[in-house]
């Protein structure tokens, strides 16, 4: 497995999916709606998918003395570590607008979704729909996958057009704070982000593997 | 030893399928694997190096199977696909760089011995090589990390006579050291150069699994006439014109019905053109 992430990671990785990992930065933006940062990175890890199959790399990659289900495991876990990285990014910023910058008063007049607690549950959320829809649905085929990426895009962002308002709704303000006793009750979402994210990969990629190894190259 | 045994083999698409391909390939030997375009050659190549499914049927290397012997086994074999590659846009020492990390085998004196033999630069990029570099380089890396056969799908296709000639030769070396090679081929030319054995594939099924010499000893080519024309057409396998008339494709044990001066020894391709050109 270690030297197949490492075959992802140099040999198959286009330069645009690491370069999209900045996109993680995006949550410094005021005024904006961060949680298209989220979307960004995984358009960036398209990308690769696009690149491995103008490269041919499900051949080339069965055809090594692995596992034909851990080709899959790998591309699962190369998407997850690059999810991670740019999750980790996203979570100092969060960081830094929930304490340092907290009183910065474009940070703290946001009409938006602040970054906090609520949107890092939602940036998984994301990420989950993506290893779900997309990744999943590449691997009905290990071939054909802009009809995924469409469905994806079109869920991904009604679930920021949701995340980035709900909490305008009354009784809802609580999802966009950024301190007190109301980032308890946004640990539960952050908590069910987390779940949900880990649960939906590890779901999509038994199936995958699965479907992969009926598959007829 | 055995390095593969097919028997059995079966997979049924909507308009073509394979039916009960059986074959097998001792280490040393080279055999052939022929028939024409869409005779069912890949399909059962892809299904020997497990890309596709059979319905039914055996494969096994060295005795083992692929279920639960998967890794090992491809530690063993190595594989060239004529006119197919991959990562393209990569330089060869950066694919290299990677292929070798699967391998416990690898060699890097074997592979540098290839390189320079077969003259490839490595800071050369995969799509700027012609179709028979390409091969070489696969051929490059089976050999590095020690492969015990070698199955390879039309290897020479698209190579220059010079470099096919370099590459059969090669295949012989490779088969005295104790390599079994497998290879698809619909140049059956290349194959009298240097192959021990054959399989011909028709239509999905094997209609032949011979030594070289023993198929084409089956045979005999008749020149057509009138007379023989009219009188022994039920005993022509296949007929092809010529500029001076047509040839037929006849059993050896029915060459006593014909004049001796019109019969001759076929060749594997002539065979081949002949049992093929009956559908026509």
């Amino acid at each position: 497995m270690k030297e197949l992430l490492k075959k992802e990671f140099k040999l198959t990785a286009g330069t645009v999916t690491y370069i999209f990992i900045v996109f993680g930065l995006m949550a410094f933006i005021p005024g904006y709606p961060i949680l298209v940062s989220a979307f960004f990175v995984c358009l960036g890890l398209q990308i690769t998918f696009q690149f491995a199959r103008e490269y041919n790399d499900v051949l080339y990659t069965v055809l090594l003395p692995v596992n034909k289900g851990d080709a899959v495991k790998a591309r699962y876990l190369f998407c997850v570590c690059i999810q991670m990285m740019s999750f980790l990014l996203t979570a100092c910023v969060s960081a830094l607008r929930m304490s340092v910058l907290r009183d910065v008063k474009v940070y703290a007049e946001n009409v938006m979704l602040s970054a906090n607690f609520t949107f890092l549950g939602f940036v998984l959320f994301i990420y989950m729909l993506f290893n779900v829809i997309f990744i999943g649905g590449f691997y009905k085929t290990a071939y054909y996958y802009g009809k995924n990426f469409v469905i994806f895009a079109v869920v991904s962002m009604l679930t920021v057009g949701i995340a980035e308002t709900i909490h305008h709704i009354p009784g809802l303000k609580f999802l966009n704070a950024t301190s007190g006793s109301e980032l308890l009750p946004q640990l539960g979402i952050f908590a069910c982000g987390i779940i949900l994210y880990i649960v939906g990969t590890l779901i999509s990629m038994n199936k995958s593997i699965k479907r992969f190894e009926k598959l007829d190259l | 030893m055995e390095s593969l045994k097919i028997k059995n083999l079966c997979k049924k698409y909507e308009k073509f399928s394979l039916k009960n391909v059986s074959f097998s390939v001792q280490s040393g030997e080279i055999r052939g694997f022929i028939g024409r375009n869409g005779a069912g050659k890949t399909t059962t190549l892809k299904s020997i190096l497990n890309l596709v499914h059979p319905d039914s049927g055996e494969i096994s290397f060295f005795g083992q199977t692929f279920a639960g012997n998967e890794k090992e086994i491809k530690q063993r074999i190595g594989y060239a696909v004529g006119g197919t590659s991959y990562y393209q846009n990569k330089a060869i020492k950066d694919i290299v760089k990677i292929t070798k990390m699967f391998y416990k085998n690898w060699s890097d004196e074997q592979y540098n011995h290839y390189l320079s033999v077969f003259s490839l630069d490595e800071n050369k990029k995969l799509s700027e090589l012609s179709e028979g570099m390409k091969v070489k380089f696969h051929l490059a890396v089976a050999l590095s990390h020690g492969a015990e056969l070698l199955i390879l799908d039309e290897p020479t296709s698209g190579l220059d006579p010079v470099s096919r000639e370099e590459l059969l030769e090669i295949f012989l070396s490779l088969a005295e050291k104790g390599v079994a090679i497998l290879f698809s081929t619909h140049i059956t030319s290349d194959l009298e150069k240097c192959a021990d054995s054959i399989t011909y594939i028709k239509s999905g099924e094997i209609i032949a699994t011979d030594d070289i010499k023993s198929f084409t000893d089956n045979y005999r080519l008749v020149e057509i006439n009138e007379k023989t024309k009219k009188s022994d057409n039920d005993c022509y396998l296949g007929m092809c014109k010529t500029k001076d008339g047509a040839t037929a494709l006849i059993y050896a044990k029915d060459a006593d019905k014909f004049d001796k001066k019109l019969i001759g020894k076929p060749t594997l391709e002539t065979i081949m053109v002949h049992l093929e050109k009956e559908e026509i």
